[in-house]
Formats: C-alpha cells, sequence, structure tokens
C-alpha cells in the first residue's frame, strides 16, 4: 500500500489552507506528523481522513477502513450524543447511548475491543452514558472504536494526551505490536513522546509541508526537534544584566551617522561619499552584490576597519577618533557574520561562548557572574540547547554554531545588532531555524537591526528601510 | 658607548638581574589614563609597529609614525602600511618635537643610529620607549637625563599581539623602567598605561628590569629555544637517515615533533612532558637527558658568562659592522643542511606516537631547559625571569619550526637571537659527536623494541621524584597558575 498526496490544497471552512502538500507515506513507514501550534498538523492528518474541501490536487491509495483518533471526532461523537438528548421530545431523562453500543454497534473486530477493554481497564463505566464520560475516558473509548475496526490506517491525533503514565505505557506497547499489520500516522508535538517505531518525520509550518525526515538522518532529525523547539516554546527571550548593563542612550538621537563616508583602497574608492542615519529602534535590510562594500561599512560602524579614524562618524554618541576605545564601542553592538563564526576558534564551553557577549571577546577570559551564568542558561534553553551547556563550541553544527553567535550578540541586548548574512552557508532546515531565532529577537526588543542578505526569501518580518549598494568597478 | 652593565657595581647588577614579578590585574585599574591625550610617536612600521599601533589607538590613544624622508619619498612598505590604515605619518622633523612619547619599535641592529637621531629632537621631560633592552644595556647608549625610559615588550610575534587584542585578549606582555632615566617618577605609570594599551594586562604582566630582561632573553634564545632545537634537529635527522630510516618520515617526525612533545610542556611542565612516554622511555629519556646535561653544562655556562660580561654583543656588533658576513654565511649554510631540504613525508603520524619514537628529542628538551633554568638562576637571574626565557618560550619557538622548519625559526626571531642560535649549534655539534654514536632508532625514529614494558619500580619512583624535584617545576607551576586565572578560557 502507497498513499499518494499529489499537489494537495484544501479548504477548512475559511479557517484554514493546506497548500500543495506533496507527500508519500509507503507500506512499512510510520510518520509522526508534527509542527508548532496552528501549524497545520492536525488538518493534514484530517484531510487524509476526509475533512476540508478539496480546492486542488488529489489524495491516491488511501484504503477503505481508517481507524481515526482526534480531538475533533471525539468532540463531533460527543456533540451528536448531546444532539440526540436535545431532539428527544419526550418528558424523560435521556441516558445517552451506553458506551457498550458506542464500542460495540457496527464493531468489525469485538474480540479486540473486548482485549482493549480489560487492557483498559473500562469494564466499570461500560453502562455508563458516553456524554458523561471524563475527556481522559472517552478518549479510551475512542481509541478502542479505532483499533476494533479492522484498520487498514490508523491516524493518531495526539493519542497520548490526556492518559496517565501506566495507561500510556500498556498504550504504547500495544501500539508496538501492531506496526507489522497497520501503517500509522501521528501527530504529536513533542518529539519525546515519538514512539520508538516511528520511521518518518513530516514538518508542517503554516499549511504547508516543510520539511520530510528520515529518523536515521540524525542530524536531520536533531535540527528538526531544535526548530521545532524555537517554533513552538513560549520562551521569552533572557533579559540584560542589570550588573554589566549597557550606557543608556538618547532616544532622540541618531545610533550611526555616516557623513560622507569613502572607504578607499590604493587609489580605488569602494565607497564614495555615502552619507547614512540610523536611528534607534529603526531596522535596516542592506542589500548589494558581492564586494560593493557591505562589510567594509559595517566594519566601519563597529571599528574594525581602520579608516573608521579618516572618516566623519558618529557612534552612539562618539565622533570618532577623539579618545574613544573600540570597546566602548563595541558594547553597543552585537554582531554575528560567518567571519566571526571562522574566528572564534576557541576551546569554550556553549555557556560560555554566550556569556562572551558581554565582554564582546571571542574567549571568555574573565570570571563569569552568577548572574551572567544563570542568563547564559536561559538563552540555552531558547535554544533548546540546555542540556550541552558544558559541550564545547567547536563540536557543535555549523548552524548551531551560527544559532548560539546569535544568542552570544543578544545576550546583552545591544541598541544595535549586526546580522552580516546569517544565513549564509547553512541548508534550508538551519536557515529556517536562524529566521526563527532572529524573528523573535526583533518582535521582543528595542533594538535596532541591520540585516544583510542576498537571499530574498530570508526576509525578516518589521523591516522597512532598505540601502542598496552598487558594485563599483575598478578605478 | 661602554657596555652599561659592565660599569655597575656587582652589587646592582644583582640587584638588577633579580627584578622580575607578576602583575596583579588590579595594578592596572588606571587603565589607559596616564597616556590619555598624549601623542605617541612610533619609529618603525614592521609588524611589532604597525600592530602595537593599531591597538594603541584601538585603545583611545593619539598615535603617529616617523619615517625616514627616504620612505616617504619612495612609498616603502613601513610608509605603505601606515597610510593604509589611516595614521598620520611625517618625518622625524615634523613629528618627533611633538611628542610625549616616541615608541623606538625598530630592530636592535638600528637602535643607535635611531636614538641618536631621534634624541635632539625630543622635547624636554617626553618619554623614550625600547621594546628590548640591549641598545641600554649591551651598547650602553646614555639617555638624556631630562628623559623618561621605559621599555614595552609583548612576548609574541606582532601579528599575535593584533590578533589576541582584537580578539579582546592581548599577549604576555614585560615592562621595565631604565632607573638611570625616571627624572618625574612617572615611567611605571606609563609603561602600565602602554600595557593596557596594547591588551596586554589581560594575559599578564611582567615587572622586570632593563638588565634582567636582556641578559635572560639573550640566555634563553640562545640555548634551549632556538640553539637546542636546531642542533636537535640536525642530529635527529642524520641518525635516523644513517640507521635507514625512511627521509619523509623522519623530517617530520622532527619538524612536527618538538611541537607536539613541547605542547605538553606548556601544559604540565618537563614533568608532564616526561609523563607522556611509556614507563622504560620515560627511563630511557632521563638517562639521556643527565648524559646530556653532564655533556653540555659547560657550554651553557660559556653562554651565560659571554652574555654576562659582554663578549657576546661585542662580537656580534663586530659582525654588524662588518655587513652580517658570518650572519649571513651561517644563515645560507643551514639552508644547506639535509633536515632542511627534505620536505616532511606523506606519512601519518599519531600525536602519541611523537613522543614514543622521540625519546631522545624529548631528552633534549628536558636537559635543555634544566640547564639553561639553572645556569640562569646560578647567574643571578630570578627564578620567574629564568623560567619564562626557556620553559615557557619553547613552544613558542616549536610552533615556528612545525610552520617551516630551521628557516621560518630563524627569520621569525630576531638578528641577536638568531646569531646566539649559530653560536651555540657550532659548538654543540661537535660537542655531542661522541654521544650521538651509541643512538640508535630505539630512541629517535622507531621507538622502544619491548616485548616486556615492566620496569624495576624503586627506579621509577627515583626518577619521578627528580622530575617532580627540579625547581623549574616549583617555579613553573606557581606562574602557570597565574596565567590560568588570567587566561580563563574554560
Amino acid at each position: 500500500m502507497t498513499i499518494a498526496v499529489n499537489n494537495l490544497t484544501v479548504d477548512f471552512d475559511e479557517r484554514f489552507q493546506l497548500h500543495n502538500i506533496n507527500w508519500q507515506v509507503d507500506l512499512g513507514h510510520h510518520w509522526v506528523i508534527t509542527g508548532a501550534n496552528g501549524a497545520g498538523k492536525s488538518a493534514l492528518a484530517a484531510a487524509l481522513a476526509g475533512a476540508g474541501d478539496i480546492l486542488a490536487g488529489d489524495i491516491q491509495g488511501l484504503p477503505e477502513r481508517i481507524g481515526v483518533v482526534s480531538f475533533e471526532a471525539q468532540e463531533e461523537l460527543i456533540d451528536k450524543e448531546r444532539k440526540k438528548d436535545d431532539a428527544d421530545i419526550m418528558d424523560v431523562i435521556s441516558e445517552g447511548t451506553p458506551v457498550r453500543e458506542i464500542i460495540f454497534d457496527d464493531c468489525l473486530d469485538p474480540d479486540t475491543a473486548k482485549d482493549l477493554i480489560a487492557r483498559f481497564n473500562l469494564h466499570y463505566l461500560l453502562d455508563r452514558a458516553f456524554r458523561k464520560l471524563s475527556t481522559g475516558e472517552s478518549r479510551k473509548v475512542m481509541i478502542i472504536r479505532a483499533l476494533s475496526c479492522k484498520p487498514q490506517l490508523l491516524l493518531l491525533d495526539e493519542p497520548f494526551d490526556g492518559l496517565d503514565a501506566d495507561t500510556l505505557t500498556m498504550f504504547q506497547q500495544y501500539l508496538q505490536q501492531l506496526v507489522t499489520q497497520v501503517p500509522m500516522i501521528l501527530v504529536l508535538n513533542r518529539f519525546d513522546e515519538f514512539p520508538d517505531f516511528v520511521t518518518h518525520i513530516a514538518y508542517v509550518e503554516a499549511g504547508q509541508l516543510m520539511h520530510q525526515v528520515d529518523k536515521q538522518d540524525t542530524e536531520a532529525y536533531d535540527n528538526l526537534y531544535q526548530l521545532l523547539h524555537l517554533k513552538s516554546n513560549d520562551l521569552d527571550i533572557p533579559q540584560a544584566e542589570t550588573e554589566t548593563a549597557i550606557p543608556k542612550l538618547p532616544a532622540d538621537q541618531p545610533l550611526v551617522k555616516l557623513t560622507d563616508l569613502t572607504i578607499k583602497h590604493d587609489e580605488f574608492k569602494l565607497i564614495d561619499k555615502l552619507n547614512w542615519t540610523i536611528e534607534p529602534n529603526q531596522h535596516w535590510q542592506l542589500s548589494g552584490p558581492n564586494g560593493s562594500g557591505k562589510t567594509a561599512i559595517l566594519s566601519i560602524i563597529t571599528g574594525d576597519h581602520p579608516q573608521c579614524y579618516t572618516n566623519d562618524i558618529l557612534v552612539f554618541g562618539f565622533q570618532r577618533g577623539n579618545g574613544e576605545s573600540i570597546w566602548q564601542i563595541k558594547q553597543f553592538i552585537g554582531y554575528v557574520s560567518t567571519a566571526l563564526q571562522w574566528e572564534y576558534r576557541v576551546q569554550i564551553s556553549l555557556r560560555n561562548v554566550i556569556i562572551s557577549g558581554f565582554h564582546d571577546s571571542i574567549g571568555l577570559y574573565t570570571k563569569a557572574s552568577d548572574g551572567q551564568k544563570a542568563i547564559a542558561d536561559q538563552w540555552l534553553a531558547v535554544l533548546g540547547m540546555q542540556d550541552r551547556a558544558d559541550e564545547s563550541f567547536q563540536k557543535l553544527s555549523y548552524g548551531d554554531q551560527r544559532l548560539l553567535l546569535i544568542a552570544r550578540a543578544m545576550v546583552k541586548h545591544p541598541p544595535l545588532l549586526i546580522l552580516d548574512e546569517p544565513c549564509l552557508g547553512l541548508d534550508d532546515m538551519n536557515r529556517q531555524l536562524v529566521l526563527a531565532l532572529i524573528e523573535k529577537i526583533c518582535a521582543g526588543t528595542e533594538t535596532a537591526v541591520i540585516y544583510v542578505n542576498h537571499h530574498a526569501e530570508d526576509k525578516i518580518a518589521g523591516i522597512e528601510n532598505f540601502l542598496a549598494l552598487e558594485q563599483r568597478q575598478g578605478a | 658607548m661602554a657596555n652599561y652593565f659592565n660599569t655597575l657595581p656587582l652589587r646592582e647588577q644583582l640587584e638588577q638581574l633579580a627584578k622580575c614579578r607578576f602583575m596583579h590585574l588590579n595594578e592596572f585599574d588606571d587603565g589607559v589614563e596616564a597616556l590619555k591625550g598624549k601623542k605617541m610617536v612610533v619609529i618603525g612600521c614592521g609588524a611589532q609597529g604597525l600592530n602595537q599601533g593599531l591597538n594603541l589607538r584601538d585603545s583611545g590613544l593619539d598615535v603617529s609614525y616617523a619615517l625616514r624622508d627616504a620612505a616617504i619619498a619612495e612609498k616603502r612598505q613601513s610608509w605603505k602600511n601606515a597610510t593604509e590604515n589611516g595614521f598620520t605619518v611625517g618625518t622625524y622633523e615634523e613629528l618627533i618635537p611633538t611628542a610625549d612619547v616616541v615608541l623606538n619599535l625598530t630592530p636592535d641592529k638600528q637602535h643607535t643610529p635611531v636614538v641618536n637621531a631621534v634624541m635632539p629632537l625630543m622635547k624636554e621631560g617626553a618619554c623614550l620607549s625600547y621594546s628590548h633592552g640591549f641598545n641600554i644595556v649591551e651598547e650602553g647608549m646614555q639617555i638624556r637625563d631630562d628623559l623618561t625610559v621605559i621599555m614595552v615588550a609583548p612576548k609574541c610575534p606582532g601579528s599575535e599581539v593584533r590578533a589576541e587584542y582584537v580578539r579582546g585578549f592581548g599577549v604576555p606582555t614585560l615592562i621595565a623602567v631604565h632607573e638611570d632615566n625616571d627624572p618625574k617618577g612617572e615611567g611605571l605609570a606609563l609603561a602600565k598605561a602602554y600595557a593596557v594599551g596594547t591588551g596586554g594586562h589581560k594575559a599578564g604582566v611582567l615587572m622586570s628590569s632593563f638588565i634582567a630582561e636582556v641578559k635572560s632573553d639573550l640566555m634563553g634564545e640562545q640555548t634551549i629555544l632556538c640553539g637546542m632545537l636546531q642542533t636537535g634537529s640536525l642530529l635527529c635527522f642524520d641518525k635516523m637517515i644513517e640507521e635507514g630510516v625512511d627521509a619523509g618520515y623522519a623530517s617530520k617526525l622532527i619538524q612536527y615533533g618538538w611541537e607536539t612533545i613541547t605542547e605538553a610542556l606548556k601544559y604540565g611542565g618537563v614533568t608532564n612532558m616526561l609523563d607522556r612516554l611509556s614507563n622504560p622511555a620515560k627511563i630511557k629519556a632521563f638517562d639521556l637527558s643527565e648524559e646530556l646535561k653532564v655533556i653540555m653544562r659547560d657550554l651553557y655556562n660559556k653562554h651565560q658568562d659571554d652574555i654576562m660580561n659582554g663578549t657576546f654583543s661585542r662580537v656580534m656588533m663586530e659582525d654588524w659592522a662588518n655587513d652580517d658576513v658570518n650572519l649571513l654565511g651561517w644563515r645560507a649554510e643551514t639552508a644547506e643542511t639535509a633536515f632542511e631540504k627534505t620536505p616532511a613525508g606523506d606519512v601519518e603520524i599519531s600525536e602519541q606516537e611523537y613522543f614514543d619514537n622521540g625519546i631522545l628529542m624529548v631528552a633534549m628538551v628536558k636537559a635543555g631547559v634544566e640547564l639553561a633554568f639553572e645556569t640562569m638562576t646560578a647567574a643571578g637571574i630570578i627564578a620567574d625571569s629564568a623560567y619564562y626565557e626557556s620553559l615557557h618560550e619553547t613552544p613558542l619557538i616549536a610552533n615556528t619550526i612545525a610552520r617551516k622548519k630551521l628557516y621560518e625559526m630563524n627569520a621569525t626571531i630576531s638578528d641577536t637571537a638568531e646569531y646566539g642560535c649559530y653560536l651555540y649549534n657550532h659548538a654543540c655539534l661537535p660537542l655531542l659527536q661522541d654521544f650521538m654514536k651509541d643512538i640508535k632508532t630505539d630512541v629517535i625514529g622507531r621507538g622502544l623494541d619491548l616485548s616486556d614494558t615492566g620496569v624495576d619500580n624503586a627506579r621509577l619512583i627515583e626518577v619521578n621524584a627528580a622530575l617532580r624535584a627540579h625547581p623549574v617545576e616549583a617555579i613553573g607551576a606557581e606562574l602557570r597558575g597565574h596565567m590560568a586565572d588570567m587566561k580563563k578560557i574554560v
């Protein structure tokens, strides 16, 4: 059996749409559909069960009998029971349909049903009205119904929710026994609930099937975990630390003011009389072809370019070249680039990489305070790396290193965050991870962002100002 | 000019030699304040001059470069270095009279003409800074009484001075005040501010004297640091070839071996370096090094004596006056040695194998470090200085050999170190000839061939105790502790 979903677009009462889903479930594969809240994972499962209006595409190879467990199905059944009661015009109190009938009417496999009643220990409520059961009890009934219909496919949407620990273990073991007989598609949003028999993961976001990952591919699996973590956790980004707080800047003064900026290499003018003012909390996108001077301009702002001393540059209230130190400048800036990642080659733990952001240093050379450690740990939690605080930075994957450096740049809540092609060199999944983190940051702080990129698709919501550089040809 | 050190009474010589103290971070609380608003003019825009200037400017200080008229007119490299980085550049006549501090960052050899040209132009009460004390101590340069004379010497190549600063750290730095020239008593404050400006205070600052710096620096560089590694490289390579070891393997074992074994030295002293060996190999290395120390002790003493009484500097300066005929000749000779001409083979050598198959190299490093340390301290140099100029810097020099063999080492170190290195090598090669006759590939090239790695307990205890009891280990543990506190890269 192969279920093939082709270019499927489904509308759900105009409230939600699944877009252009292409997906194939092969025999012997057991899938988890996952994603953040509202991403559309339940909708995808429901579409397989026939819900929604198909606007385009189709689903091939669906079996006849599908066992469905979901809150929606459960609610529907309870609703039906309630309506029955309301519809009763006779002056007697309706008890509603007893559980026994709910399970055994139309049951194709009564032996399995009986076995499961015993396993779930439900004998005591067989004669009660279905609609009077607690949520957990009615869920168990739904599970029994789904499993005793001789299913050719099981669609289980959050089947473990509301089950107590013993029941959960029993139920997972039971499913384990079924894997050779019935293909399963589960909807789950917690990675730690993924049963061992799962072979593939489908990641849904904004009604689209964004990633399909083979569980054997551990790297992709780990990335997916982190992506889901960033997308679904509701942790706010940690506060700045009070003891090493950055001096307050006046709100009515520009953060950066470059006047007639000219950068020369020998006689060649890389930048010729550029004027650029960045106001507090103003987001900019800086673009231009390779070699157009994007990074040079940024390094003028950060104080890393020697010609910052020969230009008219006002940064954070300092007119450059008047006795200020670069550390006085850098304290106001968070900075991330591929070059920084290459230069960050010291033996250091993940926690200390984040703490180094308080000192704008590569490596950590002063003792960290307890407050700084606590903030670093909160950041690690946001990144889903809380259990890896003492691991070596050099052993992290490329994408994880980038995430950590972004956290390092933000740890002090700088007035200016410079992201110089933060997605460069990252694969699709890691790019989304980085963008998810940046969006989280942009939404929650009063930081002005300068964002440099080539890719139109790597857009960040909330950037309204654009500076585009042109390629200058050699003099 | 007379050798300054030799003009001092013994009492003062000993007092100056004994100066060396690891400074606490809180002694730098004033930051660069003492230099704020002062005009710093750098002479020499090579690797040290340029990179120190970049750091000082980024620390908020006013830095410009004084170059010779010809360098400016011909737009030489030094002019390019300075102007491309946006510094003000001018002639001596233009800039020196405005300078509050003149930073002499030219090579030793040019110090006398440079200082003679600069001094008459300097304003009353200004400061002259050196990064090496040779000109003052060995050449006896007399500086005007109204001028303050200090030394600030970052203990790394210029490129590293810059790279570490940009990372937010620094390199270990030695500072000193020439007490004969401290009329306003501000020398120490200026030297400390200068060290902060280059980032040195974050990595650790040693407060020393001009004399202790020169006498210990010369001794270390010509014996263990450069001389021993050069002699050892040549002897070990020739022995392996003679015994039929593959030339590419032999070349690689030596080129990268010094770096690998001295990395262990850096972390845990001579003890740790020997602890990396198996028990029988450790005892073997210990015995070899004891033998080497007996053979080489007189040579180390001779180098120290020649340095102390000024013979070394006199002879070298004669070569300076003779257009470096000796230096250039010896440099060419080194380039022609078999080791230098045999490229490292494309063979895998594991980290441990460098120890196992390089027992003799381990013995040579141990003998050299201990002899240099013993000789220096016997001559009145304080243990702290002796440690830095022997054990501490050996890995730094070994790194240069790993990059491009002896050529790279001799190109990176100063002309003074290079000259001394050749002197040592010429004397040491014949001295070890008999010793090398008995050497086989079990201690260099192939490793011990043992079916039984058992050792006698009593002998092992004896060797371990002797290793740990050497005075270089006690001071090393203490100073490495300070450095670790400073450099908390956890």
